[in-house]
């Protein structure tokens, strides 16, 4: 083994400027493997994170599904959700769940000469920081008299905060919310992770539902989401099938009808999130195992020549009793070093790469997984790649080998 | 030990035989090699017998096309014969598979090539190391083997030379060293002066003369006739045949030169005293 070790390092270095044009097209399928792996890593971190927002342990009523395939038109005709309803479930699940009404629009802000647009607006009660377990990082949240008496308060995100104000202190600031007036009490701590088109919870700002319904819109016509948070009920399970039943009962649904409303969480949204960067995954893997073909129809080139080469080599070798096996590993073991030296460079460098993506993009780190993935592949490679030159060699005749000039 | 050109050659068809003292290290019966070329077959070796004893030293000689290189191929297990056996100590070798001849040949054979036959990327030691490497001899056991070899050769301050830092008659040497290493029952030498000029040649001769009589058994391919002239028997080949096989004059002692006319090899008189 160790001897096979030194006779392949030997080959290798001995042909430096070959060996290293050849384990370029290996570094380069391993770069490219190993960096796809890490973004779809940092990918479902930075999901995670932004999406941790939701709460793990918390179901969502709304009218439509957060994950739609195809079937929009199924639940086109269900009615709003309205506050009533929200008011209703709360009153059946008292006790047993908290239960957080909100509803959302999209307005521009202002702030003296500063203005910024089409930012989430978001209408709901205290119990929303008790769902979330986000606290404000100065001031306060929302309080019950807030919504209440319709107190015209809001909490701003830290983007907004930023962006309005710079280095002022909101709180107690007023700022126009499209065009109705709202005094600052608070900015939430920064959620980060917002990378794929998620929510940015922290460009949003949190007013009271009842402020909310007065300066935006009518009861009727704006769609409220219903956050249940189990307060007593064990599981997600049990707590998703009693929010269910509360909800037919509160819509009056006959047994032989359906829910023309929808329970969402965070599951759900993870599972979507999972087949389509799962999807991506696969094709840039696809794209990536491409390149690293390439690189190993490089290495089994190189090997060829290799093999030929030393044909007299071979012959001398087997002259003094090495067997077709002996000649096959040393081939084999040659081309697997080539492509081992390859995937450690690789490595380097996709961890290099990895540190501009961590700072730059999304958070992403190479695990000892792809590490070790990584390396097995690029020795997988290296024997696949070699394994036919390294069988022409073993099989060559001594006579002939050696008689070859 | 400088040999001066052989007196004349006993003018005599008939094969002669060296009487044998010892048991064969060697013996070939009927061995035919035939290869196809093409529709066309090609007798390389039509019928050869043949027996080496142990601590022989034998020339095989003979025009181009004469099958000398063939011969020299089976005995050294580099290919098989048609039909026809072979035996090399004791073993059989006519119906070996291809790893047990690469076995028979690291263990049983000493090759010493005309152009050297090294390996240019590793150094001496490495080199010589190479048998007992695919013997599977553990590393410091191959290690003190080699360098005595080395020694044996007059060459174990250039062991961590490489080959083409060594003159070519140094070259052969490291090639002798390399052979010796495992303890063969034969060296087989294929024109080993054919690449050195008749000083450095006559060097080497003498190492190979020197390891006779230290009772190896030797067997030098060559179509020189001074170089033959440093074995004690000379094979001669002819069209796939033996055209005579005799005691090299000058090495035969009198009292065992066949006072009539010479008895053909026969197996049965092998080990008669």
């Amino acid at each position: 083994m160790h001897e096979s070790l030194k006779i392949a390092m030997s080959a290798i270095v001995a042909n430096k400027a070959r060996g290293a044009l050849t384990t370029l097209g290996i570094i380069i399928g391993i770069v490219a493997v190993i960096t796809t792996m890490t973004a779809f890593n940092g990918m479902q971190t930075a999901f995670r994170q932004g999406a941790g927002a939701i709460g793990v342990d918390v179901i969502y009523v709304s009218r439509m599904p957060w994950v739609m395939m195809n079937d929009f038109f199924l639940y086109r005709n269900r009615p709003n959700l309205d506050i009533d309803e929200a008011e209703q479930l709360e009153l059946a699940m008292q006790g047993r769940a908290i239960v957080n009404p909100s509803m959302n629009t999209r307005r521009d802000l202002r702030f003296r000469s500063k203005s910024m647009e089409g930012v989430d607006v978001i209408g709901t009660t205290q119990k929303m920081s008790v769902i979330t377990n986000r606290m404000p990082e100065y001031g306060r949240f929302l309080m019950e008299f807030d919504v209440r008496y319709k107190k015209d308060v809001v909490v701003i995100g830290t983007v907004v905060a930023e962006d309005l104000f710079g280095d002022v202190s909101p709180i107690n600031k007023e700022i126009d919310v499209g065009r109705h007036k709202f005094r600052v009490v608070g900015v939430m701590e920064e959620q980060g992770g917002n990378t794929f088109g998620g929510p940015n919870f922290d460009r949003q700002v949190i007013v009271p539902i009842s402020t909310f319904i007065k300066a935006f819109g009518g009861r009727r016509n704006t769609d409220v989401d219903i956050a249940v948070k189990a307060s007593t009920i064990a599981g997600m399970d049990d707590l998703e099938y009693e929010v269910i039943g509360e909800m037919r009962k509160i819509r009056k649904l006959r047994p032989s009808e359906e829910d023309n409303f929808s329970i969402n969480k965070l599951d759900s949204l993870l599972g979507a999130f999972n087949s389509i960067v799962g999807a991506v995954l696969g094709i840039g893997l696809l794209v990536t195992s491409i390149a690293l073909f390439v690189g190993g129809i490089g290495v089994m080139n190189i090997m060829f020549v290799s093999v030929t080469e030393r044909t007299r080599e071979i012959g001398i070798r087997k002259a003094i009793g090495a067997r077709r096996r002996s000649i096959l590993l040393q081939f084999l073991f040659e081309s697997a070093v080539i492509c081992l030296v390859g995937g450690l460079i690789g490595i380097a460098i996709a961890a290099a790469l990895t540190a501009v993506i961590n700072a730059t993009l999304m958070p992403a780190s190479i695990s000892g997984g792809i590490l070790v993935a990584a390396l097995s592949i690029s020795v997988i490679v290296g024997v696949l790649a070699g394994f036919v030159p390294a069988y022409k060699g073993a099989r060559l005749d001594p006579i002939d080998a050696l008689r070859y000039e | 030990m400088i040999r001066t050109t052989a007196p004349t050659r006993p003018e005599r068809s008939k094969t002669m035989r060296k009487a044998q003292n010892s048991k064969a290290v060697l013996a070939l019966q009927d061995v035919v090699k035939t290869y196809e070329m093409g529709d066309q077959k090609v007798h390389a070796l039509s019928g050869v017998t043949l027996d080496i004893g142990d601590n022989e030293y034998v020339a095989i000689m003979g025009p181009s096309g004469s099958g000398k290189s063939t011969l020299m191929n089976i005995i050294g297990c580099l290919d098989i014969p048609t039909s026809g056996s072979y035996s090399l100590g004791g073993e059989m070798v006519a119906n070996k598979d291809e790893s047990e001849l690469a076995d028979i040949r690291n263990r049983l054979i000493g090759f010493v090539f005309q152009t050297f036959n090294l390996i240019p990327r590793a150094d001496i030691l490495h080199n010589v190391e190479l048998p007992l490497i695919y013997g599977g001899v553990a590393k410091a056991e191959r290690r003190e083997r080699a360098i005595h070899a080395l020694e044996k050769v007059g060459l174990s301050d250039r062991m961590k030379h490489r080959p083409n830092e060594l003159s070519g008659g140094q070259r052969q040497r490291v090639a002798i060293a390399r052979a010796l290493v495992f303890n063969p029952s034969i060296i087989l030498a294929d024109e080993p002066t054919g690449n050195l000029d008749s000083k450095t040649g006559e060097e080497i001769m003498r190492m190979f003369d020197e390891l006779h009589t230290a009772g190896q058994t030797i067997i030098l391919v060559t179509h020189e006739d001074h170089i033959a002239q440093h074995a004690e028997r000379t094979i001669r080949l002819r069209d796939g045949k033996i055209e005579s096989d005799v005691l090299t004059p000058d090495e035969v002692p009198a009292s065992l030169l066949p006072s009539g006319s010479a008895a053909n090899y026969d197996l049965s008189s092998a080990g008669v005293a």
